[in-house]
């Protein structure tokens, strides 16, 4: 017998509608990034090679990848270590009162505006980063990835905490048992089995690298080529999202520049989407906590 | 008594490194402090022609305002409707995985559909209006998480409780289940609030224009936010403002963020509490 009545259908619908909304906004993202592109694919507007300078109308896509690649990679090489290391501080060497504490501090450094991130890398960061190197301009990946890290950080912390604190309990115990030390419990029961969540974590953190505009937008320089190798982090680099910001106030709408744009949001949604889905591919595998 | 020397050098490394986060936490509230000598009641109140900042404070309060009216009904009605209405269909399977995709699209790509969709295909002009609905598809996934989460926390023996009074479906989401998710309603809606507060890239070319100096009349009209006329500052006219207003602008904004954040914060542990007691 079904007890559902029927006249209740009309809310379903109605909710049933909101809830297609999210679907329609991606969808559409996705058709509206993709038909402006489309011309730029189309009329062999892009290059590889490298200089990205619209006056000119040349658009090597070598200068935004490969600047992306290198702040986005090098935050991560800060950011990973850190992060990771304050979960497992957070989730193993704190009382519960004091992991509230702290997860809030990191949440709040995940808050901050990127407007203020890019401000205080420009007046702070940026000269300090020239002195140090003795350069005339601070503005380079290195700036940028230092600033970048902060910014992704709370994203690996965050996570990661709570993957390696639904690491079973009867995992360690069992090693406990068996003789290990903390620090062997740790390096071969608990980090491996989180490890699946941990690298779900850095992904995500990767993403939103990939994605951050304003605030290395202000610290990164914005040449339209790159001077010397990729693995030069005191050059300064011109990201991709930083050349979408840039570009978009002075192209014309409909023009060639427009939509050399437009393909390289469609190329930066493209990584966006394939790292997301790895870290949810990832994620799955991460224990869960079971509740009994 | 190798093991626990390791033990210790362990523990050190791994306390070094939080330490660190938090410094940096420090660091950015002391490089900002000295904006502290310029938020004055005059700074805050008097028109940006004046060198103060009241535009754009009162621009990203309508922005925000907005933005959050628009998308605390979709975003509610969505979880209502996964959770409570279909927690097995198709649709709700495809929306779950649209919402991660969503959290995961940068800001600039909303900014630049923003711009094609609402300003140019749908003719709304770079408008506050625009701003509102860009913003809106940004908070969804917030707006949805937040009231899903409340709503997996409601004991299923409520809803048993209502069903089992003759209550109809609707009935018990309208007088039972939304009545009990409200502080999760309310988080949802302070977070996104503050997301839109601090954000810069979405708005660059859908809300805000480069030569827009005051309030919007009405709303087709540009509007002036605290990130943009830090941004432009900073970027595309330095030395326009002085250092002081400057530093009095960032902290201005940030503690808008950390306002709103800390009354998110707030409300989340307050309902956490709530159902597990």
């Amino acid at each position: 017998m079904k007890l559902k009545s029927r006249h209740t259908d009309v809310f379903e619908l109605v909710f049933g509608a909101c809830a297609l909304t999210s679907v329609v906004v991606l969808f559409l993202i996705i058709i509206f990034t993709l038909k402006n592109a489309v011309p730029a694919f189309y009329g062999r507007l892009l290059t590889f090679e490298n200089l990205w300078a619209a006056e000119y109308n040349r658009f090597g896509l070598y200068t935004l990848v490969a600047s992306t690649a290198m702040v986005s990679v090098g935050s991560l090489a800060i950011s990973t270590p850190t992060g990771v290391l304050s979960a497992v501080f957070i989730a193993k060497f704190t009382s519960s009162y004091l992991r509230d504490v702290f997860k809030t501090v990191v949440e709040f450094l995940g808050m901050i505006p990127s407007v203020i991130y890019g401000f205080i890398g420009y007046m702070f960061l940026a000269p300090t980063i020239a002195k140090l190197f003795g350069l005339n301009f601070g503005q380079n990946a290195l700036s940028a990835s230092i600033v970048l890290a902060v910014m992704v950080v709370p994203t690996i912390v965050s996570l990661s905490t709570e993957v390696i604190m639904s690491v079973p309990r009867e995992y360690e115990e069992a090693a406990m048992a068996l003789g290990a030390r903390g620090w062997q419990t740790l390096l071969h029961v608990t980090i491996p089995t989180a490890m699946a969540g941990i690298v779900s974590s850095v992904m995500l953190a990767f993403g939103r690298a990939l994605g951050e505009t304003i605030a290395v937008l202000m610290v990164a320089g914005c040449p339209t080529r790159l001077s010397g190798p990729v693995w030069n982090f005191l050059q300064p680099v011109y990201p991709m999202t930083a050349a979408i910001a840039m570009g978009m106030g002075e192209a014309e709408v409909g023009g060639v520049h427009y939509h050399a744009l437009f393909a390289v949001a469609a190329i930066l949604l493209a990584f966006v989407f394939v790292v997301n889905f790895a870290a949810d591919v990832l994620r799955r595998r991460a224990p869960r906590r079971i509740v009994v | 008594m190798r093991g626990r020397f390791i033990d210790r050098i362990l523990m050190a490394v791994c306390g070094l490194s939080f330490t660190l986060l938090a410094l940096a936490l420090v660091g950015l509230l002391y490089i900002l402090s000295p904006g502290l000598k310029t938020i004055t009641p005059s700074f805050l109140f008097s028109s940006i022609h004046e060198g103060g900042v009241l535009e754009p404070i009162v621009g990203t309060v309508y922005l925000f305002a907005g933005g959050a009216a628009i998308v605390a009904p979709i975003g509610t009605f969505t979880a209502v409707y996964m959770v409570e209405y279909a927690p097995k269909s198709l649709l709700t399977r495809l929306v779950d995985k649209t919402i991660n995709n969503l959290a995961g699209v940068p800001s600039i790509i909303f900014g630049l559909f923003g711009f094609t969709f609402f300003c140019k295909f749908m003719g709304l002009g770079v408008s506050l209006l625009s701003g509102w609905l860009t913003m809106a598809c940004m908070m969804l996934p917030i707006m949805v998480r937040s009231v899903e989460e409340v709503l997996r926390t409601v004991p299923e023996s409520v809803r048993e409780a209502s069903l089992s009074l003759g209550a109809t479906k609707w009935q018990t989401v309208r007088h039972v289940i939304l009545p009990a998710v409200m502080p999760g309603i309310l988080t949802g809606i302070v977070l996104s609030m503050a997301r839109i507060s601090g954000e810069t890239a979405a708005i660059l070319f859908t809300a805000c224009f480069y030569t827009m100096r005051g309030l919007p009349r009405t709303v087709l009209d540009p509007v002036l936010t605290l990130t943009y006329y830090l941004f432009i500052h900073v970027v595309a006219e330095p030395g326009e403002l002085d250092m002081p207003s400057l530093f009095g602008l960032a902290l201005t904004l940030f503690m808008v963020t950390v306002t709103l954040c800390s009354a998110a914060f707030a409300l989340r542990a307050y309902f956490r509490r709530r159902w597990r007691i």
